[in-house]
C-alpha cells in the first residue's frame, strides 16, 4: 500500500508512465478494476474534442487548435469538458492589455468514430468545467454518463479514468487509476486524488464499481474563484493552488440542469465588499459567532442596500446555516454561496450589529439580483479607423478606481493598438473617453456613432475629452485618412 | 563600437587642446572654478526612512553650496529634508555638522546652516547669476560630489534652458515636484552625489542646483534655475518656509487645441481639469474654458514650457487674495471670480508605530486630493514592516486608520497620543478601524512590543 501510494504520488508528475507501470507491477486493487466492461461502456459518450480558438492579446489575434477529451452528459448532446483552455477572463479592466480568448468552432469526435458539430455554452467560473451543444445531432438521442449523486468517498479508495493521447495515437484515449488521498473539508467539500495529472482533467472517474461518481477537476484557489467585477470584492491575498480532486456528482447534475451561459452573467451577487470574522476580530466585537462576514461596504442600490444592510454588520448564517468564515482564505465560500443562488433568490442571513458596546441581531432578508456586467462582457465598439477599441463603464471599474459608483459617465478605453493613432494621439488603457469632438458620450453606441460622423466628416484631427487618474483632460489625435 | 569611443574621445581631445591654445576658454573655467570651489560643500546627511514600515536611518551623500557668510547652504531638499543630522565637509577637507533650517518638496530645494563655532577656517560664499539670460550652448560646470567623490568639477554646455516633464516627478519622499519650474539641462556629467551642488557659468556664478540626471543616459542632467533658487531662499530665510496658494485647476497648454476651441490667434491658457471642492470649482471654473486674463494681465501658455509659469503665477499669490478671470467658453466671454487658498504642506508629519509595526503620515489637503479621500480624519498608512503585528493582522499601505479601539482617529496628534497610552499600558489587542479604498475594514493588532521586551529580559 505504502508503495502504492508512493508511486501513485509520482504519477502526479508523469502519469503516462505510471499508467504502464502500474498494469505491470501492482497487484490486486488496480486491477479490480473492469476495464473491459468500462471501454465499452465510455464508447458513445466519450468524445474527443478540437476547438478552433481565437486568442487577442491586445489587438493582435491567431488562431490556435485545443484537443481535449470530453463527455456527453445529456441525450440531447451537451458535452462536458476542461474549460480552462476556453475561458477567457479578462484581466484588469481598466488598465494593461486585454487577454482574451473565443472559440471559432468545435468538432466532437465519439470513441466509436462519429463526429459532430458542436457550440460552446460557457464555463463554469467556479469549477472551469466548459459545456458545449452538439448542433447537427439531428434527431439524435445521445447515450449520456449518469453521475451517481451522495457518492460516499472514502480515502484510500481507488478510481479510474481515461487520459487524452496525443492526436496521432490509436485509439486517442488510456486508462489510468488513482486514488482518492484525502476529504478537504474547507474551502469546500472535494475528495482529493492522488495519480491523475492534467491529461485527465475532466474525464470521468470510476469506482471499482464502474460507478460515476463525477469528474476530475482542481480544487480552485479560492482567491482565484472570487470576482474581479462579479459582484462581491474580496480583499483576500494571493497563491496559486492547483489540487486535482473529485467534482462531485452532484454538482455537475446542477450544472447540467443550467449549465453557464457564454457572455453572460447568470450570477448574483448581494452588493457587498466583505471582510472574514476572525476569533480576534470576534471577540472585539463580542460576537459568539464561530466565523462570519463583516460587511465593509454597501453599494448604492443594491439588494444589500435594500434590504437594510448597514457597514459593519457581521452576517454569521445564511438560510439557517452557519457561515464558518474565520479567516481571509474562506471569504470565497460566502462569496460562491451567493452567486450560485439565481438571481431573485430570496435569502435569510442571522446578523449582528455590535454597537456601543451592545450587539443587535437580526434576520435580514435580501432579493438576490443578477450581478453586474464585467469587463470582459460589457458592450464594447472597435474603431479600425483610430486603432483603438471602448468598452461600457462597469461596476469594478469605480470600484477600482475609488469612486462612487454611477459617478462617471463615458467609456473605457479597453484596447489600443501599439503605435496605431489612439497610442500615438496619448491615449492610455483605461482612460474614460467623456466627449468625442463636441459629442458628449455616455454608451459605447453613442461612442460608435460619433466616431461613424467622424469617419464621415475625416477631420485632421479629432479632440476628446478624457477621464484619466481622477483628472481630465484633453487628448488631440491628428488623424492620417490617406493611409485608410 | 569601441572604435567608435576612440574617435569621439580624440575628437575632443583636439578640441581641448586647440582651446588651451587660445588661452581665454581654459583661464575663464579656472577663473570660475576658482570663485565657487571654496564654496562647495560635501554633505553626508543621516535621513529618516519610513517607507518600509518602520523608521530606518540612512546615511547618503550630496552637495551644497555656501551662499551666506553666516554659513548658510542651499543644497536639495532630497538630500537634506529629513535629514536627522548632518555633516559637512568644506573644501578645506575641514569637517562642521550643520542643521536643517528649511525645505521645500515643490522645488527641492533646502537650506541647510553649517556650525561654524569651532571652525577656524575662512567661509567662502558662491554667488547667484541670472537663469533667465542662460543660453543652450553656453559653457557651464558642475561642482559636488558624484557617487561620493568629494571636489569634483565637471564640465559640458546648456543643452537647453527650459525643459519641460510632462510626466509628473516625485521626490524619494513622495512629494511631487517641479510643478513652479522648468529645468536647466546641462551635459556637464551629473551622476548622484551631485544632488544639491552648483551648476556654475564662466563667470563664476551659480545659475542652478543641479538636482537629478536621467537614469541610463549619458550626461542628460538636471538643474533648478538659480531664480526659483533665490526666490525659495528669500522666503525660507524670512518666513522659514515658502507658502504657495492654489485653486485646484490644471492646465494644458493651448497648442494643438486652437482649431477645437476655435482660438486660432488667440492667446490664453486651457483650463483641462477642475479639482473636486476646490477654489476653482467654487468659482465655477470648468474644463475648456480658457484663461485669457487674470486680474486684466494678459496670460498665455501656448507650449507646456509655458505651463510652470502660471501655475507659478497663481501659488506666488498671498492665500486668500480673490482673482478676477476673464475666460472664454465657447464663444462666450466670462469674468469669473476665484479665491485662492493656501497650498500648505504636500504630505503630512511621519511617527513610527514601533510596537505595531507600520509607519503613518498625518493626512494634508493635498493628500486627500491626491488619494480621493472624502475627508482629512484619520491617520495615512505609509509603510507597514513585513511580518509586523500590523502585517499579520492585514494592514496594508495606503490604508486609513480611522479608528482605534472603536474610538475615533480625528489627526496624527490624537493617533499619537492614543498610541502612546496603549502602548504605555502594554495593551496586548488592538483593533483599528481601517478605510480602504470605500470600505471600512477591522485590523486586530497583536502587540508584538510585549514580546520584544519579554526577549529582552
Amino acid at each position: 500500500m505504502i508503495r502504492g501510494s508512493i508511486r501513485a504520488a509520482l504519477a502526479v508528475a508523469a502519469p503516462a508512465v505510471f499508467a504502464i507501470v502500474i498494469g505491470h507491477t501492482d497487484s490486486g486493487r488496480a486491477q479490480s478494476f473492469d476495464f473491459a466492461r468500462l471501454q465499452t461502456m465510455v464508447r458513445d459518450y466519450t468524445v474527443v474534442l478540437k476547438i478552433k480558438v481565437e486568442i487577442s492579446f491586445g489587438m493582435q489575434t491567431n488562431e490556435q487548435e485545443v484537443r481535449l477529451l470530453g463527455t456527453i452528459v445529456s441525450s440531447e448532446g451537451l458535452v462536458l469538458f476542461d474549460g480552462t483552455p476556453v475561458s477567457s477572463e479578462q484581466h484588469g479592466s481598466m488598465s494593461g492589455m486585454s487577454f482574451r480568448i473565443t472559440p471559432i468552432s468545435i468538432e466532437v469526435t465519439t470513441l466509436s468514430g462519429r463526429k459532430y458539430k458542436a457550440e460552446l455554452i460557457g464555463v463554469d467560473r467556479f469549477t472551469q468545467l466548459g459545456f458545449a451543444r452538439i448542433t447537427d445531432g439531428g434527431a439524435t438521442r445521445f447515450v449520456p454518463v449518469q453521475f451517481s449523486l451522495n457518492q460516499q468517498f472514502k480515502i484510500g479508495s481507488w478510481l479510474a479514468a481515461y487520459m487524452l493521447l496525443p492526436e496521432f495515437v490509436t485509439p486517442p484515449v488510456a486508462a489510468d487509476v488513482g486514488m482518492i488521498s484525502s476529504l478537504i473539508e474547507s474551502p469546500e467539500k472535494f475528495p482529493l486524488t492522488v495519480g491523475f495529472g492534467g491529461l485527465e482533467m475532466a474525464s470521468v472517474l470510476y469506482d471499482e464499481r464502474l460507478t460515476s461518481v463525477g469528474v476530475l477537476g482542481a480544487l480552485m484557489d479560492p482567491t482565484s474563484a472570487s470576482s474581479d467585477a462579479g459582484g462581491i470584492i474580496t480583499g483576500a491575498g494571493e497563491g496559486d493552488v492547483q489540487l486535482l480532486g473529485v467534482v462531485t456528482g452532484e454538482r455537475i447534475q446542477k450544472l447540467i440542469a443550467s449549465p453557464p451561459k457564454k457572455g453572460e452573467d447568470e450570477r448574483s451577487w448581494l452588493g457587498i465588499t466583505l471582510q472574514a470574522l476572525t476569533k480576534d476580530i470576534g471577540e472585539f466585537l463580542n460576537v459568539g459567532a464561530r466565523g462570519g462576514i463583516i460587511v465593509t461596504d454597501v453599494v448604492k442600490g443594491s439588494p444589500a442596500a435594500k434590504s437594510g444592510m448597514i457597514v459593519g454588520d457581521v452576517i454569521h448564517e445564511i438560510n439557517g446555516q452557519p457561515l464558518e468564515v474565520d479567516m481571509e482564505e474562506k471569504v470565497p465560500i460566502f462569496q460562491r454561496r451567493v452567486a450560485e443562488m439565481a438571481p431573485g433568490t430570496l435569502v435569510e442571513f442571522s446578523v449582528y450589529r455590535p454597537h456601543d458596546q451592545i450587539v443587535d441581531t437580526l434576520r435580514i432578508v435580501a432579493t438576490l439580483e443578477k450581478a453586474p456586467q464585467t469587463a470582459a462582457n460589457a458592450p464594447s465598439y472597435e474603431s479600425k479607423e483610430f486603432e483603438f477599441k471602448v468598452r461600457s463603464i462597469v461596476f469594478s471599474d469605480y470600484i477600482q478606481n475609488n469612486l462612487e459608483v454611477g459617478s462617471l459617465s463615458g467609456v473605457v478605453v479597453s484596447e489600443l493598438r501599439p503605435s496605431g493613432l489612439a497610442d500615438v494621439g496619448g491615449f492610455e488603457l483605461g482612460d474614460v473617453i467623456q466627449r468625442i469632438g463636441n459629442t458628449s458620450v455616455n454608451s459605447v453606441d453613442e461612442a460608435q456613432a460619433a466616431m461613424a460622423r467622424i469617419v464621415a466628416d475625416k477631420p485632421r484631427e479629432v479632440v476628446f475629452f478624457v477621464w484619466r487618474n481622477n483628472k481630465t483632460m484633453f487628448v488631440n489625435v491628428k488623424t492620417d485618412w490617406k493611409l485608410q | 563600437m569601441r572604435q567608435f569611443a576612440l574617435v569621439l574621445m580624440f575628437v575632443l581631445l583636439i578640441g581641448l587642446s586647440a582651446v588651451g591654445s587660445t588661452g581665454s576658454l581654459q583661464s575663464d573655467i579656472f577663473r570660475a572654478r576658482d570663485m565657487v570651489l571654496p564654496a562647495l560643500v560635501h554633505i553626508q546627511p543621516v535621513v529618516k526612512d519610513y517607507n518600509t514600515g518602520e523608521l530606518k536611518k540612512q546615511a547618503v551623500v550630496g552637495s551644497g553650496v555656501i551662499f551666506h557668510k553666516d554659513g548658510y547652504v542651499i543644497t536639495n531638499y532630497h538630500v537634506a529634508g529629513k535629514a536627522e543630522r548632518i555633516i559637512c565637509t568644506l573644501s578645506d577637507r575641514e569637517q562642521v555638522s550643520a542643521k536643517f533650517i528649511g525645505g521645500d518638496p515643490p522645488t527641492d530645494l533646502a537650506i541647510i546652516k553649517l556650525d561654524l563655532s569651532d571652525y577656524r577656517g575662512t567661509i567662502h560664499v558662491a554667488e547667484f547669476g541670472n537663469s533667465d539670460s542662460v543660453q543652450a550652448g553656453q559653457y557651464v560646470l558642475a561642482m559636488g560630489s558624484p557617487l561620493a567623490l568629494s571636489r569634483t568639477v565637471s564640465g559640458g554646455v546648456v543643452s537647453t534652458k527650459d525643459r519641460f516633464f510632462s510626466q509628473e516627478v516625485r521626490l524619494p519622499t513622495g512629494e511631487q515636484t517641479g510643478n513652479f519650474n522648468l529645468w536647466i539641462q546641462t551635459d556637464a556629467a551629473i551622476n548622484p552625489g551631485n544632488s544639491g551642488g552648483p551648476l556654475v557659468d564662466l563667470n563664476g556664478r551659480v545659475i542652478g542646483i543641479n538636482s537629478r540626471a536621467m537614469m541610463f543616459a549619458n550626461s542628460i542632467g538636471y538643474a533648478i534655475p538659480v531664480n526659483i533658487v533665490k526666490e525659495v531662499v528669500h522666503a525660507i530665510l524670512t518666513d522659514g518656509k515658502v507658502t504657495r496658494s492654489y485653486i485646484g485647476a490644471h492646465y494644458q497648454a493651448l497648442q494643438e487645441m486652437e482649431e477645437y476651441f476655435g482660438t486660432d490667434g488667440v492667446t490664453g491658457v486651457l483650463v483641462s481639469s477642475i479639482d473636486a471642492g476646490s477654489p476653482a470649482e467654487q468659482g465655477t471654473l470648468r474644463a475648456g474654458d480658457i484663461i485669457q486674463q487674470m486680474d486684466g494681465q494678459p496670460v498665455s501658455a501656448h507650449f507646456v514650457e509655458e505651463l510652470p509659469a502660471f501655475y507659478k503665477k497663481i501659488a506666488t499669490l498671498p492665500p486668500g487674495t480673490g482673482i478676477n478671470l476673464r475666460v472664454q467658453r465657447g464663444s462666450d466671454t466670462l469674468n469669473l471670480a476665484v479665491t485662492t487658498r493656501l497650498l500648505g504642506d504636500l504630505l503630512g508629519e511621519d511617527f513610527e508605530c514601533a510596537g505595531w509595526g507600520f509607519t503613518v503620515k498625518g493626512i494634508t489637503r493635498q493628500m486627500q486630493l491626491e488619494n480621493q479621500l472624502k475627508d482629512s480624519l484619520g491617520v495615512f498608512v505609509e509603510g507597514v514592516k513585513r511580518s509586523g503585528s500590523a502585517d499579520d493582522g492585514g494592514l496594508r499601505p495606503g490604508d486609513i486608520v480611522i479608528a482605534i479601539n472603536r474610538q475615533d482617529v480625528t489627526d496624527l496628534a490624537g493617533f499619537v497620543a492614543q498610541y502612546n497610552e496603549l502602548t504605555q499600558a502594554r495593551t496586548e489587542k488592538v483593533l483599528l478601524g481601517i478605510k480602504r479604498g470605500g470600505s471600512s475594514r477591522l485590523v486586530v493588532l497583536k502587540a508584538a512590543a510585549k514580546e520584544e521586551t519579554t526577549q529582552n529580559d
